[in-house]
């Protein structure tokens, strides 16, 4: 009897693992997806609505929800002419700090807490241009994250459930 | 509040230098700053350094001598880290601020295969204007450019400096909201170089009046066509007329029916009238008032009025 239930808890918990494993992955695509489409439409207001960057932030703000929002509004209030902080660092603290704890990969989350830094504040095309290739590179992980996705959900669950078959019968 | 504005214009980094400066916000007209030069101010048009503490001396080998990259930390500060949208701006020399100031560039421009400027680097030299705003500068002019309660169309004259642009606020002010002399009317303002209102992100800083309606950065002759068709206006106002198509622009302007109130660079009604297109505004009789003014201790006098003809008229 408590053999059965210690191996029905060693499964449950590999398969629980498993499934947050590949929730960990779902999220991933969700946030790429998110981030991509935040910078492409960064892109579309600075070569047409020509805002200003902390603009551009309260109108990030008002269009996201999850912690972004809070902070691109943080940004907006730290940089506006009156507390007049350095744009480039406070974009960099703000959304390296809500990007903590997602999961996405180090080079994908400093593309865009260093993106501010990189933009040295250009011309229009240039300006527009640089904000574009952060978009394009995060278009381009989230396609390949969501296509994988799957497969690789199906895969750790599989292998979590056989991980725990196994754990299961070597210690029972 | 005006000290809190100027205090605005620089990065938090650089405030506390200024704070001294801010405290005469309301007597400063100008803040100076040149890579490798002495920080300075103009106070009641008087000189003055800025050390590096922030405290005001009046030797410039005492003063503040900031550095090219402070500079541009300013310029980036000032342009809200966004260079693009104010691209226009720079190309024509200057930028407005918050607050209706106005921030003077020079640096090395960049020309265009046409020989037209492109755009400007190493922008070294910067010239904050602190815009100051006389409420009723214009209220000995009111008596004189009403008839039947109606505004005159009025071209007032003066040097540069002479307080043109100031008395043009006021009389826009005081024509939009309605005196004694006559109701308000709809006021639309082509303000070319964002002297008059002081457009900030689209905002007038200065007060313009309840019913102007402001074209802010456009050209002259453009902007008067435009709002005319858009804005129905009763009475079109331009600053600094300058050339035969800005007087042909206004003189279909006062054929649509608008009163006009304009501003033209000259010493004396004779001396502006040496310039062609003055005497082709002359000829069409645009205008029923001329005011010629004068800046004498500081303050903005008129000097004269006259009628459509050009003969002075009794001031009342």
């Amino acid at each position: 009897m408590y053999k059965a239930v210690g191996f029905l808890c060693i499964l449950a918990g590999c398969a629980g693992w498993g499934h947050s494993l590949a929730g960990q992955e779902r999220e991933r695509v969700r946030q790429l997806r998110t981030l991509s489409q935040m910078l492409s439409r960064m892109q579309s207001e600075i070569s047409y609505g020509k805002h200003t960057m902390p603009e551009l932030c309260l109108l990030l703000a008002e269009l996201n929800d999850d912690c972004y929002s809070e902070s691109f509004r943080r940004i907006y209030e730290r940089t506006a002419a009156e507390r007049g902080m350095d744009f480039p660092k406070v974009w960099e603290e703000e959304l390296k700090k809500c990007m903590e704890l997602f999961p996405l990969r180090e080079d994908e989350k400093q593309t865009v807490a260093k993106l501010a830094k990189n933009l040295q504040f250009r011309e229009e095309n240039g300006q527009a241009g640089h904000v574009g290739q952060a978009a394009a590179f995060l278009e381009d992980r989230y396609r390949k994250a969501e296509e994988n996705c799957e497969n690789k959900s199906k895969m750790i669950h599989s292998v979590s459930i056989l991980t725990g078959l196994l754990l299961a019968i070597l210690l029972l | 509040m005006r000290a809190e504005e100027i205090l605005s214009l620089f990065p938090e980094e650089s405030r506390d230098r200024w704070r001294d400066v801010a405290k005469q916000a309301k007597r400063l007209q100008e803040i100076r700053l040149r890579a490798g030069m002495p920080l300075s101010i103009l106070v009641d048009n008087k000189e003055r350094f800025v050390d590096r503490q922030g405290s005001l001396v009046d030797m410039p080998e005492e003063a503040d001598r900031p550095a090219p990259e402070e500079l541009e930390k300013l310029l980036g500060h000032l342009c809200r880290y966004s260079i693009y949208a104010f691209a226009d701006e720079i190309r024509q020399g200057f930028l407005t601020v918050r607050g209706g100031h106005r921030v003077g560039l020079a640096g090395q421009v960049i020309l265009d295969g046409d020989g037209r400027i492109k755009n400007m680097k190493y922008i070294r030299y910067l010239n904050i204007r602190i815009a100051h705003q006389i409420r009723g500068a214009a209220d000995m002019l009111m008596p004189c450019l009403f008839e039947e309660g109606r505004v005159m169309s009025t071209l007032l004259i003066s040097p540069p400096g002479g307080g043109k642009t100031t008395m043009l606020r006021d009389l826009i002010r005081q024509v939009s909201d309605g005196t004694a002399y006559g109701p308000g009317v709809n006021i639309s303002v082509v303000d070319e170089r964002s002297e008059i209102a002081g457009s900030y992100l689209g905002v007038s800083q200065n007060d313009v009046g309840i019913r102007t309606d402001v074209l802010d950065g456009c050209p002259k002759v453009e902007g008067m066509m435009r709002l005319i068709r858009s804005m129905a206006p009763q009475v079109l106002a331009v600053d600094e007329v300058g050339s035969l198509a800005d007087a042909q622009a206004l003189q279909m302007a006062g054929g649509c029916g608008c009163k006009l109130l304009a501003t033209i660079h000259g010493g004396s009604l004779a001396d502006v009238k040496q310039k062609n297109y003055m005497r082709y505004m002359m000829e069409q009789k645009l205008f029923e008032r001329y005011v010629t003014l004068e800046r004498r201790q500081g303050a903005c006098r008129i000097v004269e009025i006259y009628d459509r003809e050009g003969k002075p008229c009794t001031r009342q």
